[in-house]
Formats: structure tokens, C-alpha cells, sequence
């Protein structure tokens, strides 16, 4: 029994460096356009720290609460998202019609919603009160970015620039992490 | 009508501890985390119907011999 349980781990390591390594040249694609390097360097870079990631998972894995698929799900959702932002990207900088440049600003949406159906999956799968930490630490990080955008708002108004959606996106995985921090300790 | 807040004290521990069970095999035979486990022994999580019947069918006793309202900080 033990040796099919390390054979059957065997393979879960190679498919999570394959997934690791995907995801990172999803994001050096999308990073070497961003930046105007060569997407081939970009890519290349993505996938080896990928791969070195997804080996580092492989050798001494965290403590996840998810089993191991639900991780290559979200990894394959993640590229995903990655692909089409940068589909969208690519595209903007063509010269499309305005029709074609809505159709291509709907692109992310597609990868945003496989990302979050991956992310229910994966809350779905937990036991109850891990589901309860998630839920929680998600409702905290929803009212502390919405109180973030609000009082940004504020400031807004008295001069300061106008908030970008990296900003409010690093904002909200903050209150995220905050508030799963806090519940943990909660149920410690 | 007395809407005082009832909380909730667990034999878990010791129902564990007398089959000489672990946190993480008692957990997996639950189907839950083994910090689930922990959480409801030391009453920071009370565990929903559905758990403690499970429970209460694992250990062969009814959900009253496992979980009881403890009164004792309040009165």
C-alpha cells in the first residue's frame, strides 16, 4: 500500500511542476509584453521559476487544506486569466474597430470567472469550519477594501490621484490575508 | 423569554483519549481537518448537526453524551 501511495505521489509531483511551470509562463508571457521584452525570454523565465516553484511544492509540500488537484485546477484557471489578459492586451494594441476592442475588453472576464468558479471549488471542498474560516476571512477582506475604496474616495477629492485596480486588488488579498490570519487564530 | 447565550462543552477529548485515538485519526474518520478536531475540543468551534451525529455514530452514543450546555460560567 505504501509503495502505490509514493508511485501515485510520483506522478502528482511531475503534474505539479508541469502546472507551476505553465501558470509562470502564462505570467512571463504576459509580463514580457507588459514590459517589452522578448515574450520568448518572458515566457522561458515564467516557466523555470514556475517549474522551480512547483519543485520546491513537490519536495517539502506546505500544509494545504485543498487536496493536491484542486491546486492544479486553480493553477490551470490562474493561466487562464494570464492568457486572456494578455489576449487582451495583444489586442488593444491592434488596430481594432471600437466594437472589437469591447469584444476583446470582455477577454479577462472569461479567465476571472474560471479563476473564481476554481476558487468556489476549492472552498466547496473544504470541511465546515475551514469553510467558516474562508468565509469569514472573505467577508472581512470584502468590508475592509470596500472601506479602503471609500476613504481613498475621500482623499480622492482632496487632490490625491485617482485609485488603480492594482492598487485595490493588493488592497483586498491584504484585508484577505488579515482576516483569515485573525480567524485562524480565532479557532486556533 | 431568556435568550441567554448557551455554551457548548465537549467530552470529545475524553471519548478520544479512552479508544486511544489521535486528533488526526479521529479526524479522518470524520472526514474533517485534524484543526477541526482541536477547535471543537477546545469549544472554540461547536460542529454542525450533521458533524455531531456523525460523531455521536462513531463513538455509539447519543450527541448528549458527547456534547453538553455548560452552565457553569454564568450562574
Amino acid at each position: 500500500m505504501k509503495t502505490e501511495e509514493r508511485r501515485s505521489l510520483g506522478n502528482e509531483e511531475i503534474k505539479t511542476i508541469i502546472m507551476t511551470a505553465i501558470t509562470g509562463a502564462a505570467f512571463g508571457l504576459l509580463y514580457g509584453y507588459g514590459f517589452e521584452i522578448s515574450l520568448w525570454l518572458g515566457t522561458l523565465i515564467g516557466a523555470l521559476f514556475g517549474a522551480a516553484i512547483g519543485l520546491r511544492i513537490s519536495k517539502r509540500p506546505p500544509r494545504m487544506e485543498y487536496p493536491i488537484a484542486l491546486f492544479h485546477r486553480i493553477m490551470l484557471a490562474a493561466t487562464s486569466l494570464l492568457l486572456t489578459s494578455f489576449g487582451y492586451s495583444y489586442l488593444l494594441d491592434q488596430n481594432l474597430s471600437q466594437t472589437q476592442q469591447y469584444w476583446a475588453a470582455a477577454l479577462p472576464l472569461a479567465g476571472w470567472t474560471v479563476l473564481i468558479i476554481s476558487i468556489g471549488w476549492a472552498i466547496a471542498s473544504l470541511d465546515e469550519m475551514q469553510r467558516r474560516i474562508q468565509t469569514e476571512a472573505i467577508a472581512i477582506g470584502f468590508a475592509g477594501t470596500a472601506i479602503f475604496v471609500g476613504g481613498y474616495a475621500l482623499f480622492q477629492f482632496a487632490g490625491l490621484s485617482e485609485v488603480n485596480l492594482g492598487l485595490v486588488l493588493f488592497a483586498m488579498s491584504g484585508f484577505w490575508l488579515a482576516g483569515k490570519l485573525w480567524t485562524l487564530w480565532r479557532y486556533r | 423569554m431568556d435568550l441567554v447565550e448557551i455554551q457548548v462543552k465537549s467530552k470529545l477529548k475524553v471519548l478520544r483519549a479512552e479508544r486511544d485515538w489521535s486528533q488526526a485519526q479521529l479526524a479522518e474518520a470524520l472526514g474533517v481537518s485534524r484543526q477541526t478536531v482541536n477547535a471543537i475540543e477546545t469549544g472554540k468551534y461547536d460542529p454542525s448537526l450533521p458533524l455531531a451525529f456523525k460523531m455521536a455514530r462513531l463513538f455509539g452514543c447519543s450527541i448528549e453524551d458527547i456534547f453538553t450546555p455548560d452552565d457553569t460560567e454564568r450562574d
